[in-house]
């Protein structure tokens, strides 16, 4: 048998081509080249990534990939991150696990990301699944600790727990203690967003006997004066989150916990802090110069500890950082410019989201001059100017993603008056491979226009208070050929130019916009002559208030494409046009 | 067994092939013949041409050879570039040939290959790389794209 063509490989030999290829971009393309390639891609495909939930169903999923090991699901707009996605809105998980429990038994992995998940579902889950193994729920809602302990007594084989951000109804830390002896497959555990105190024998325990464990978060009620007790039985640990630094260490207690932390000679991340007692800093920077990973979002830890620590930091490459009031924070980040040349990625948050930030302009600007290989900012602060803008972009042509936020919206540069229009047009034409931009200030259409007509890698841009006309949007759907995500509020757009990217919110996964101008009557004919768009308006009514009459604006709108046509559970809050 | 004895293989035109016994256990289905019928007789390959088998016999050499000490993982692996600097169609025996001889590292070596050169390229660049034809409607074409790029992207 002499074959010379792919076309007539046999079956097996196809699939094994196929088991080297695991990108969905490149699986993808194999399932478009004939019907047989199509059959044998989906017999194999064991991974796979769904970034809008109700973009597809469950019995879609199942139908085309019989053989899925790991699922990862993304549910709530971003903005639900700030409180702007009522409750009840949607991305309940349960559905997708029944299916799964059924079609996919040997089922792996789940991650979630702002979905619903209950304790049902999570007993489900731990029942269903024998060979699970990774758990994530990254700013997921909807269960308490008691399907926390489900998980923990039925997973035989877990390797991750992960629970990011997540919102959970905290009934008391008896779960961890349900993890059996015969657990000893963890590899990682964050449970930083707890706020019960688990049983600390209980947790040495497990983590004596899970000898694989390489990342440990814990939550704030592990107190530190213990901590050196679970180093010492976890020497290969490279990301750790500590607990409180409560009281100022005895000496006995410091050198244990020294020597224990030295040995951790793998640890690369660091996080938690919680109200760290300046007692302890010199210890934290011991380890310092090998950490690539600082997380100090929840350390109240006074600034003058804070820039010592910073300044041991060498190899630092990512700094989530948190501003204190009463300090000039810009010092604190000239030393981060200084010391860390290796930083790609830098998050300043506020200490109280609603009120004063500390940081300036300034700070931004030192660190894009001194750290050249900078791609990622999230920045809170209360002033900026178009110059250290202009100077940012300048200096940081290799940012991917941009995200500023000033405490009042609307400000213009402080100096000058005038809009931020010139500093973030700079910003999007400098800046080439610029994937994600979350804006701030006051904005007129003439940013949009330089967006259209630069942001051609945008795929993600977040829009608030900003534009002036529907010129505005207009500019960003039609110039932005990549753009994937759009999230606008409290910006004067209306129907005209939300039906201007009528075609385009096919090539998109999804639009968002609340507080806008856009009405009823605008959604309708977008969704008449989209078909297969799902044009959901988010309004709250009164009961005698009939939606499709009603001229007034919408609270809020959110489209998006998807195969698996209208939602079937939609609150009473929401109307599908 | 001694570990010099030699082991005869027959190839699909007839022609006959000696190799040593540890070249030979290299490849699972001969592993397999020779348990059964020992080597005395020799071990008949109808599928494989004398072309490819002398392919897969110089592979397994190589692998005999590479479990001494002293080579190293770099030398393997340049090793085996060299080898796969094939045409399609010999790369396309070879996977055939591997699969029916049982030989589990040449089998991921050439496909492996052939994933390479999927990787990371468009649809028509695949069409043309391996010569297959579209035989889905544009209908067809067009459902499976918008479940890929909207739901599975």
């Amino acid at each position: 048998m002499v074959v010379r063509r792919m076309s007539s490989f046999p079956d097996e030999l196809l699939e094994h081509v196929l088991a080297f290829l695991s990108s969905h971009r490149d699986r993808n393309s194999v399932s478009l080249v004939c019907k047989s390639w199509f059959r044998i891609e989906a017999g194999s495909r064991q991974r796979v990534f769904i970034g809008n939930c109700y973009a597809v169903s469950p019995a879609i999923l199942i139908r085309r990939f019989p053989r899925i090991k790991s699922v990862a699901l993304k549910g709530k707009p971003h903005f639900a991150d700030f409180n702007m996605v009522p409750p009840g809105w949607g991305a309940d998980v349960h559905p997708w696990l029944v299916a799964m429990a059924e079609a996919y038994p040997w089922l792996e992995e789940l991650r979630l990301k702002r979905m619903v998940i209950t304790d049902e579902s999570l007993e489900l889950l731990a029942r269903s699944f024998p060979n699970f193994k990774v758990l994530v729920l990254t700013s997921c809602d909807g269960f308490s600790t008691d399907g926390l302990a489900a998980i923990a007594a039925h997973c035989r084989h877990i390797t991750e727990l992960d629970l990011q951000e997540s919102d959970i109804d905290d009934r008391g830390g008896h779960w961890l203690s349900c993890f059996p002896d015969s657990c000893t497959s963890l590899v990682s555990l964050n449970f930083a967003c707890l706020n019960s105190e688990v049983n600390f024998e209980a947790l040495e325990r497990l983590v004596a006997r899970c000898t694989s464990l390489r990342s440990l978060k814990l939550n704030r009620l592990v107190p530190l004066e213990l901590l050196h007790r679970l180093l010492v039985r976890a020497p290969h640990l490279e990301d750790l989150g500590t607990g409180a630094y409560l009281h100022e260490p005895r000496t006995e207690q410091y050198s244990k916990l020294k020597v224990a932390l030295q040995n951790c000679k793998g640890l690369q991340s660091l996080s938690g802090f919680w109200e760290v007692a300046p007692g302890y800093l010199p210890l934290v920077e011991s380890v310092c110069s090998n950490l690539t990973s600082l997380n100090l979002s929840y350390a109240t830890i006074q600034s003058a500890e804070l820039t010592n620590l910073l300044g041991h930091c060498h190899k630092l490459q990512r700094l989530w950082y948190l501003q204190v009031l009463d300090y000039i924070e810009d010092k604190g980040l000239e030393v981060v410019a200084s010391t860390c040349k290796d930083l790609q990625e830098l998050r300043v948050f506020p200490l109280d989201p609603y009120g004063q930030g500390a940081v300036t302009e300034e700070g931004l600007v030192t660190i894009s001059k001194g750290c050249p290989k900078l791609t990622s900012v999230l920045y809170f602060c209360c002033q900026m100017t178009n110059a250290a803008l202009i100077t940012v972009a300048r200096n940081s042509p290799l940012l991917t993603c941009f995200r500023l936020c000033i405490i009042d919206p609307t400000s213009p540069d402080h100096l000058t008056k005038q809009p931020l229009d010139e500093g973030f047009g700079t910003i999007v034409q400098y800046c080439k491979s610029l994937r994600r931009l979350s804006m701030a200030g006051l904005l007129t259409d003439k940013v949009f226009q330089v967006i259209g007509t630069y942001g051609k890698c945008l795929e993600m841009l977040s829009v608030a208070f900003a534009g002036q006309s529907d010129f505005g949007m207009q500019c960003v759907l039609s110039g932005c050929t990549n753009l994937r995500k759009l999230e606008i509020r409290d910006s004067p757009f209306g129907d005209l130019a939300l039906l201007a990217g009528s075609e385009k919110y096919e090539s998109m996964r999804s639009l968002w916009m609340s507080s806008c101008s856009v009405t009823v009557h605008g959604c309708k004919e977008l969704a008449a002559k989209m078909r297969n768009l799902n044009v959901e308006v988010i309004h709250d009514r009164d009961q005698f208030e009939d939606i499709s009459t009603m001229t007034q604006p919408v609270d809020g709108l959110y489209v998006y494409r998807s195969v698996a046509g209208h939602r079937k559970d939609t609150p009473h809050f929401i109307y599908t046009m | 067994m001694a570990s010099g004895s030699k082991v005869t293989l027959k190839s699909s035109d007839d022609e006959f092939f000696d190799v040593t016994e540890a070249v030979a256990l290299e490849c699972g289905a001969i592993k397999n013949m020779i348990e059964d019928i020992g080597i005395s007789s020799p071990i008949l390959l109808p599928h494989v041409s004398r072309k490819i088998r002398s392919k897969v016999i110089q592979y397994c050499k190589y692998h005999v050879e590479s479990q001494k000490p002293g080579v190293s993982e770099d030398e393997i692996k340049s090793r085996d570039q060299e080898f796969v600097k094939v045409d399609q169609a010999m790369l396309f025996e070879l996977i055939l040939a591997a699969n029916y001889v049982n030989n589990q590292k040449l089998l991921d070596l050439t496909c492996q290959i052939v994933a390479d050169m999927i990787k990371g390229k468009t649809l028509e660049e695949i069409h043309n790389t391996f010569n297959i034809k579209n035989d889905f409607t544009p209908e067809e074409e067009e459902e499976i794209r918008h479940e890929n790029q909207w739901a599975f992207e």
